[in-house]
C-alpha cells in the first residue's frame, strides 16, 4: 500500500501541499506529545500495591490555570495563527486573485449536470457566443502555462469540479456562477471528478483535464472548432438571469 | 500529598446560581403509577423514559452499522454480490449493491447514526436517566413532556421506517440532503418526504426534551447543588440542550422549507436554468450548517461531560482545573455557533466570509484545548483503576486527539480546497461523532448500568468488547483519513471509476476488513448488555466508590429517586481527599454532611459558608 497525494501539474498545489504538510508536522508532535504524556500516566500512575492514593489536587491554583493555558495558546499560536496568516497571504495573492483582467488567461464556462460536464471556450476569435466557440464534452482542453479561469454553473443539482492533481475544487450550484482558476504546469492527461453527491450515477461523472504545450493547443483549438458538433447544445436558455454579472457569453 | 489551598471539602463554591432557592426542595413524591401501560410504556418517569431512548438508540445503532457494514462491502469488492444477506436485502439485483441501493445506504446510514442512534442513547438516554438523579431532583420539571418528546421520537423512526416501502424507494439525497438534490428535481419520490417528516418530527422532540432539561437543571438542583458543584455531566446535558432549544427550530425551518417545495410546489431551494426558478439552493445549505455545526457540539459536549467525570472517578482524582473545563465548553457553545461556514468553503463565498469562518473555526481550538490538557492533568499522578468505563474514556481521549487534531486541516481554507469532500472528512467526523461518541457511549453504558438495571455488567467481557473495538475503529477511520488525504471523494458507488483512485483498493479492503471487526465485536456488547441484564451480578448502591448523588439511592433508584432530597455540600469530585482517609475510604459524598466535620478534624471550624450547613429535617 502506498498512500501518496496524487501527482501535482498545477502551479500552486505545492502550495496545498505545503499547508498540508506542516500541519501534519505539528499536529503530529501535538499528539506524539500527548500519547508520551498518556502512555507515562497509564504505565506509572495507575492504582496497584504501593500507590493506592491518587495525588490530591483539583488543578485550581494559578500555575495549574497557568499551564492549561500555556498548552491552549502554545497549540493556538503554533498552528492557528501561523496557518490562518499564511492562508490568508496565500488567498489573497494567489488563490482568490482570479485573473480577471490578465489577456493571457483562457476563459472556459463549464456546465454541469447530471452526470457530466460541458466545457466551452470562445474559440479563436475570443468572444463567446460566436460560431466559432468550441464546445468539449467532459473533455477540458487546456494550454501549459497560462492562467485557466473556469466560470461554473449547474443546470440541475449541486456538482462539485475536482481536480486533485491541481490540489483545487469548487461547487457548480444551480442559480449562481462560481468560478476557479488553475494554471497548468506540465502537458498531460488529469482526471476530473465530481466531488459532491448529485444522485445515483455520481460516481460516473468523471471528466478528463488535457493540457498540452501552446502550440500543439493551439493546433487543437483549430481542429475542434471545425467539428464541435456540440456547440448549440451547451447553449443555456435564460442564462443571463442567472450569471450573476457574466459578460462572458455576449463576447469580449 | 497536599491538598491545594482552595481545595476545602465542602467548598462554598457558590458565585452563580444560588442553590437552595425554595424551589428544589418542595418537590412532592409522585405515586407510584399502577397498571403495565402506565409503568412500562406510557411512563413519565425519567428513568423509564431514559431506558427506552437507549433500547431505541441502541437497536438503530445496530441497524446503522449494518449499513455501515454494507457500505464498505460495496467499497472493498464493487458489483460483488454480498455473502449471506445480499439475497435477503438485494434479492431484485442477484445479492449485489446497486448504485440506488448504495446510495440510500449512505443516506440512511448517516441519518439513523446521528439523529436516530447517538442522540437518543446519549441525550435521550443518559439525559434523562441522569440528569434528575445526578442533581438530587425527582423527576424532570415536565415529566409528560418527556413523555410526548420520546413517543414523537417514536413516530419519527417510524415515518423514517416507512420511507423504505415506498415507490422509488428510500431517500438518496445523502444525510445532508443538498437543495436541490433533495426537492423533486433530484428526488421525485415519496421517500424524501418522509425523511423531510422524519427528520422534522426528531427534531420536535430534540427541543422538547431540550427545554425540559434546561429547567430541571435551573428549577430542580437539589439544595446546595450550586452550578459549580454539577458534576460536569450535568453541565454537558445542561449545555448541549441550550443549543438544542437554540438550532434544532433553524433545520426544523429548513424542513419546513424543503417540505413546501416539494410537495406545495414552492421554490424556496429550486434554481437552475432547468426549471427557471428564482430561489437559492445555497440558503439551504446555510441554514442546514447554522444548524448542522452546533449539532456536532450538540452531540459531543455530553460526551466531553461525561468523560471529564469518568476520568476523574477512575483516576481517583478531582477534575482538574474543573471551573476551567466549564468555562472552556461554555466557550465551545458560543463559538459553535459562529464557525459553521466552513462546511461551505467550496461554495464560492466572498472571501471575507471564508477567511472570517476560518479564523473563527480555529479560535475554537482554544477552549477545546483547555478541556483536553484538564483531562491530561486529571490522569496525572493519579491512581487508575482500568475498569471498563475508564478503557472507553481513555480511549475517547485517543482518538478526540486524532479527530479534533484533523479538524484543523479542514479548517484551514487552503488545505480544505483539496480536502473537502473527500474521505478526509469523513475519516475526520467518524472519528469525532462515530469514534469518539461512541467510546463515551460505551463507557457511559458501563457505568450507570448497575444503576439504570441493578445488576453489574461483567467487566471481562466489557474488556474483551473494548479492545477489538478500539483498535478497529481507529483503523477504520485513519484508513479514512489516509484515502482521503490520496483523494478518495465521499460517496462513491464505485471508486475504481477513477483511474486515480485504483491504487487505493487494497486499502480500501482492509479498512473493509477491520470494519467487519467492528462490526463483529459488538455481538460481545450484545451477550454482555442481555446477560448482565438477567445474570449479572447484584448491584450494590455504589458500586464505583464515587460521590455524586445517583449513587446514595438503590440500584436501580426507587420510583420517586430520593427519599429525602439530599443537601449538596460539596463538589462532584472529591477523591483521594486527605480528610477521607480518615474515614477509611478515598472519596467524600456530594451530601456527606456531618462527615466533613469530623473528617478534617475541625469541627469548631465555623461553617465556610450559609450554603454549607445542612438545614435541619433536610428537605
Amino acid at each position: 500500500m502506498h498512500i501518496v497525494l496524487p501527482h501535482d501539474a498545477s502551479l500552486d498545489g505545492h502550495l496545498v501541499d505545503g499547508v498540508i504538510g506542516y500541519l501534519t508536522l505539528t499536529t503530529g508532535l501535538a499528539f506524539l506529545a500527548v500519547l508520551v504524556f498518556l502512555l507515562i500516566a497509564i504505565v506509572f500512575h495507575r492504582e496497584r500495591a504501593g500507590r493506592t492514593r491518587a495525588h490530591h489536587t483539583h488543578g485550581n491554583r494559578p500555575r495549574d490555570r497557568a499551564l492549561t493555558f500555556a498548552v491552549a495558546l502554545v497549540m493556538f499560536v503554533a498552528i492557528d495563527v501561523t496557518l490562518a496568516a499564511r492562508a490568508a497571504g496565500e488567498l489573497s495573492r494567489r488563490f482568490w486573485h482570479y485573473p480577471e483582467s490578465d489577456p493571457n488567461a483562457l476563459r472556459v464556462e463549464v456546465t454541469a449536470r447530471q452526470w457530466s460536464w460541458t466545457f466551452r471556450t470562445a474559440g479563436p476569435d475570443g468572444r463567446f457566443g460566436t460560431g466559432d466557440d468550441v464546445v468539449t464534452l467532459g473533455e477540458l482542453d487546456v494550454p501549459v502555462g497560462r492562467p485557466i479561469y473556469l466560470k461554473l454553473r449547474s443546470r440541475d443539482v449541486v456538482h462539485s469540479l475536482y481536480l486533485p492533481s491541481f490540489r483545487t475544487k469548487i461547487d457548480a450550484i444551480p442559480g449562481s456562477t462560481t468560478r476557479l482558476w488553475f494554471q497548468a504546469q506540465e502537458a498531460g492527461r488529469f482526471e476530473i471528478a465530481c466531488a459532491q453527491h448529485c444522485g445515483v450515477s455520481h460516481y460516473k461523472m468523471r471528466g478528463l483535464l488535457i493540457a498540452r504545450p501552446e502550440g500543439e493547443y493551439r493546433d487543437w483549438l483549430a481542429r475542434a472548432e471545425t467539428d464541435s458538433r456540440l456547440r448549440g447544445e451547451a447553449t443555456l436558455p435564460a442564462a443571463g438571469e442567472a450569471t450573476g454579472g457574466w459578460d462572458w457569453e455576449t463576447g469580449r | 500529598m497536599t491538598a491545594d489551598p482552595s481545595d476545602g471539602i465542602g467548598d462554598p463554591s457558590g458565585g452563580i446560581g444560588d442553590p437552595g432557592d425554595g424551589h428544589a426542595d418542595d418537590q412532592e413524591i409522585p405515586p407510584e403509577p399502577v397498571g403495565l401501560l402506565r409503568r412500562r410504556v406510557f411512563s413519565t418517569d425519567h428513568k423509564v423514559i431514559g431506558k427506552q431512548f437507549l433500547f431505541l438508540g441502541l437497536s438503530f445503532l445496530a441497524v446503522g452499522g449494518i449499513m455501515a457494514m454494507l457500505i464498505r462491502w460495496q467499497l472493498a469488492r464493487p458489483g460483488v454480490p454480498v455473502p449471506v444477506v445480499g439475497r435477503l436485502l438485494f434479492g431484485r439485483a442477484g445479492g449485489l449493491i446497486s448504485p440506488a441501493a448504495y446510495t440510500a445506504l449512505f443516506t440512511m446510514h448517516g441519518t439513523i447514526m446521528i439523529f436516530f442512534a447517538v442522540t437518543p442513547i446519549l441525550i435521550g438516554g443518559f439525559g434523562n436517566f441522569c440528569l434528575p438523579l445526578l442533581i438530587g431532583a425527582r423527576d424532570m420539571a415536565f415529566p409528560r413532556l418527556n413523555l410526548a418528546s420520546f413517543w414523537t421520537m417514536a413516530a419519527a423512526t417510524a415515518v423514517l421506517t416507512a420511507s423504505f416501502f415506498v415507490p422509488l424507494g428510500p431517500p438518496q439525497a445523502g444525510w445532508t440532503a443538498y437543495a436541490t438534490l433533495s426537492t423533486a428535481i433530484g428526488a421525485p419520490g415519496v421517500g424524501q418526504t418522509l425523511w423531510v417528516v422524519a427528520i422534522y418530527l426528531n427534531g420536535a422532540s430534540s427541543v422538547m426534551g431540550a427545554v425540559n432539561y434546561i429547567t430541571t437543571v435551573i428549577r430542580l438542583r437539589a439544595p446546595g447543588m450550586t452550578y459549580f458543584r454539577m458534576p460536569l455531566t450535568v453541565w454537558g446535558f445542561f449545555l448541549t440542550s441550550i443549543l438544542n432549544a437554540l438550532f434544532v427550530p433553524v433545520l426544523a425551518a429548513a424542513m419546513v422549507l424543503l417540505f413546501f417545495d416539494r410537495v406545495f410546489g414552492t421554490q424556496f431551494f429550486v434554481a437552475g436554468t432547468t426549471v427557471g426558478a428564482g430561489g437559492d439552493p445555497i440558503l439551504y445549505q446555510h441554514l442546514f450548517w447554522l444548524f448542522g455545526h452546533p449539532e456536532v457540539y450538540i452531540l459531543i459536549i455530553p460526551a466531553w461531560g461525561i468523560v471529564s467525570d469518568l476520568l476523574s472517578f477512575f483516576a481517583r482524582k478531582p477534575a482538574f482545573g474543573y471551573r476551567v473545563t466549564v468555562y472552556a465548553l461554555v466557550g465551545v457553545v458560543i463559538l459553535s455557533t459562529v464557525v459553521y461556514g466552513h462546511h461551505m468553503f467550496t461554495t464560492g463565498m466572498s472571501p471575507l466570509l471564508g477567511e472570517s469562518f476560518m479564523v473563527l473555526t480555529m479560535i475554537i481550538s482554544v477552549p477545546t484545548s483547555l478541556l483536553f490538557a484538564n483531562w491530561l492533568g486529571t490522569l496525572w499522578r493519579g491512581a487508575m483503576r482500568m475498569t471498563t468505563p475508564m478503557l472507553f474514556c481513555l480511549g475517547l481521549v485517543f482518538t478526540f486527539g486524532v479527530g479534533g487534531l484533523t479538524g484543523l486541516y479542514l479548517a484551514d481554507v487552503v488545505a480544505d480546497m483539496y480536502l473537502h469532500d473527500t474521505y478526509f472528512v469523513v475519516g475526520h467526523f467518524h472519528l469525532i461523532m462515530a469514534a469518539a461518541l461512541l467510546l463515551a457511549s460505551f463507557a457511559a453504558v458501563y457505568f450507570w448500568f448497575p444503576k439504570m438495571f441493578g445488576r453489574m455488567m461483567s467487566e471481562r467481557l466489557g474488556k474483551w468488547h473494548f479492545w477489538p473495538t478500539f483498535v478497529s475503529l481507529n483503523v477504520v477511520f485513519m484508513g479514512q483519513l489516509l484515502i482521503g488525504y490520496a483523494g478518495m471523494p465521499r460517496r462513491l458507488y464505485d471508486p475504481s471509476a477513477y483511474d486515480f483512485l485504483r491504487p487505493l483498493l487494497p486499502l480500501n479492503r482492509f479498512i473493509s476488513q477491520a470494519a467487519y471487526v467492528l462490526g463483529t465485536s459488538q455481538l460481545i456488547f450484545v451477550a454482555n448488555f442481555f446477560w448482565s441484564l438477567f445474570r449479572g451480578q447484584k448491584a450494590p448502591k455504589n458500586p464505583w466508590a464515587v460521590g455524586t448523588l445517583e449513587w446514595t439511592v438503590a440500584s436501580p433508584p426507587p420510583h420517586h429517586n430520593f427519599d429525602r432530597i439530599p443537601v449538596v455540600v460539596r463538589g462532584p469530585h472529591e477523591l483521594g481527599h486527605p480528610a477521607a482517609w480518615a474515614l477509611g475510604k478515598d472519596w467524600l459524598g456530594q451530601d456527606e454532611g456531618p462527615a466533613r466535620a469530623s473528617a478534617d478534624n475541625s469541627a469548631d471550624a465555623p461553617p465556610e459558608g450559609p450554603t454549607d450547613r445542612p438545614t435541619e429535617g433536610g428537605a
